[in-house]
């Protein structure tokens, strides 16, 4: 069952664009001109319940706009929006019940307070009463790993330590879906990690369905059974991980070092990288050849060092985004 | 209901991290109300009343008025809504199960209460001191409260409302310069019944008289009628600004352009 229905979905922005200079300027407050931004332009896609979902895109694709317009935020221009059979821009404060947000460049805890304090504001604010709030409180702070600062104001928590929070009060009542708008940004690696491992509990634990976008290939990779790619607002991919690594994993990435430097060409079936001091990086389109007959065409004697890689996800995810 | 009381309850306990600013705004109090006492005090130096004012009467209606502008007025708070509707950051708070409007009227009577108590005791104890004691029983205080509470309501809702015209204008500063210069000449330095006739009914009209006057004038000359005739115009104020308000969100929020997405 679609948790999440989206058709025809397209938002518009009015930007006023001003000449250069003061006249310019000036200009502008007599004789506005305006530019018309097709940020969402007519997108269609579901989700189904207890999905790991990433919605990725290159910067001003147009992900932030589209989960804005999911949680109510943003008003659609055109087409429409069933969040859990909610019409979000119509219903945002019943769909706010359903639904948790985490933005990653954006704090909603309040500073001044404790990770706890916050907790019971949130809970209060979803109308949970004070035991329901302690349950969760206690269950979270076990699963997030809240003991040690759960008391201390926010303000002086790490970054890490902070999305830990923020991701926490947006669970509070329990949602049945969450939106995460680039949770890891800023994190270091450890702490990246460990954010993505309390995701997947969360998804396996509460079946909650995450609705993900990040610029962090390791947050697709290691979280998301599918991916929705979207570029100037339009949809350009829709598929799961599995098929976008099959589709796009047939080519190889052969690293050779060698006694001397091999003179190889590149043909239709492999391209070479690079080819400098006695290293050489090719690329093999399996497809069209295989990875032992390249191997064969240079002398075994010869050879150092091999190692045969798929191409990176990100490599992937930029030639997709340049298309 | 409880959730507000909730939010109420929050903003307070942040706002205890700033009680040390209520210091400065006291001193500042000190200064502009030793101006007012002695201009005043110049106006009375050869006569005994002024359009039905005695002397220690407009020092307690002048020293009430600013305390009730110093206690209730939330600059930071009203320039914090334009500048989250200017920047998109308004999105951030409007996608929870609370009535926004409803939110930051009760954040904004959450973040003036400690500095509106504070300003309480130092009205009481500067005219005290320096006025004399005021004709008031403790009959009174319940109407006073009223009065008060609705002028910190009615006054909320006006700044709130201006700082949502936001959604229109690039700046709504200009809007809330001329409403706060309006709200101090006409009603808080300078009484109603001070201006000449043809004015003085204009602006018995103006937000001065729910929000200034009216405590004020049931504080130093109680009597039960005046207080029906301003418990009725606060009334009347309440309900119509918060319509103006929930129209301007309403028609506002559609408006709403999130900065980098």
């Amino acid at each position: 069952m679609a948790i999440i229905e989206v058709k025809s979905l397209s938002k518009e922005f009015k930007v006023k664009v001003k000449e250069k200079g003061i006249k310019g300027s000036i200009k502008s407050i007599f004789n506005p001109n305006y530019n018309i931004i097709n940020a969402v332009n007519n997108i269609s896609f579901s989700v189904q319940e207890g999905e790991i979902i990433a919605f990725i895109g290159p910067n001003g694709a147009g992900k932030s706009t589209t989960i804005k317009m999911l949680t109510g935020i943003l008003y659609p221009s055109n087409g429409t929006i069933s969040v859990m059979g909610i019409n979000p821009s119509k219903q945002r404060k019943k769909l706010a019940y359903n639904i948790g947000t985490v933005f990653g460049q954006k704090e909603q805890l309040w500073m001044h307070l404790t990770p706890y304090d916050n907790f019971k504001f949130f809970g209060a604010i979803y109308d949970l009463n004070d035991n329901q709030i302690e349950k969760k409180i206690e269950e979270y702070s076990k699963v997030f790993d809240l003991g040690k600062f759960i008391n201390t104001p926010v303000r002086n928590l790490s970054l890490g330590q902070r999305i830990r929070c923020e991701i926490v009060a947006s669970l509070i009542h329990e949602p049945k879906i969450l939106f995460l708008d680039e949770p890891t940004i800023g994190l270091d690696p450890v702490v990246k990690e460990n954010i993505r491992e309390l995701i997947k509990k969360m998804n396996k634990e509460y079946n909650t369905t995450i609705f993900l976008t990040s610029h962090d290939i390791g947050d697709i990779e290691k979280l998301c059974k599918r991916v929705i790619i979207i570029n100037n607002g339009k949809i350009i991919l829709d598929d799961t991980m599995r098929k976008l690594k099959y589709n796009y994993l047939n080519k190889k990435i052969i690293e050779v070092r060698t006694k001397r430097k091999v003179n190889l060409h590149g043909s239709e079936e492999y391209t070479i990288l690079k080819n400098v001091d006695n290293c050489l990086k090719i690329e093999i389109d399996t497809t069209k050849s295989n990875v032992m007959d390249i191997i064969k065409q240079i002398d075994e004697d010869e050879i150092i060092d091999i190692n045969i890689s798929n191409i990176p996800l990100e490599n992937i995810i930029t030639e997709i985004y340049k298309k | 209901m409880k959730k507000y009381l909730h939010i109420y309850k929050v903003t307070i306990l942040d706002n205890i991290q700033y009680v040390s600013n209520i210091v400065l705004r006291i001193l500042s109090f000190a200064i502009i109300i030793f101006v007012l006492f002695n201009l005043w005090k110049y106006m009375y130096s050869d006569q005994e009343t002024i359009n039905g004012y005695s002397k220690s009467q407009i020092l307690w209606y002048v020293l009430i008025t600013e305390g009730i502008w110093f206690g209730v007025r939330n600059k930071n708070f009203t320039n914090e809504i334009s500048d989250s509707i200017k920047s998109g950051n308004i999105a951030y708070s409007i996608n929870k199960p609370y009535n926004y409007v409803s939110y930051l009227i009760v954040k904004n009577l959450g973040d003036i209460t400690i500095k509106s108590l504070v300003f309480v005791l130092v009205v009481s104890t500067i005219g005290t001191i320096f006025i004399g004691r005021l004709k008031f029983t403790i009959l009174q205080i319940p109407f006073v409260l009223i009065a008060l509470i609705f002028s910190a309501l009615i006054f909320s809702i006006i700044d709130i409302s201006i700082s949502l015209i936001s959604f229109w204008i690039e700046d709504a500063m200009p809007f809330h310069w001329v409403f706060d210069k309006l709200v101090l000449i006409f009603g808080t330095i300078i009484p109603i019944e001070m201006f000449p006739n043809s004015i003085k009914t204009i602006f018995s009209f103006f937000p001065t008289y729910p929000i200034m006057y009216g405590p004020a004038k049931i504080i130093i000359d109680f009597n039960f009628n005046i207080f029906c005739k301003i418990f009725l115009v606060q009334g009347i104020y309440l309900i119509c600004t918060i319509i103006i308000m929930n129209l301007l969100y309403k028609e506002g929020v559609k408006k709403v352009n999130v900065n980098g997405g």
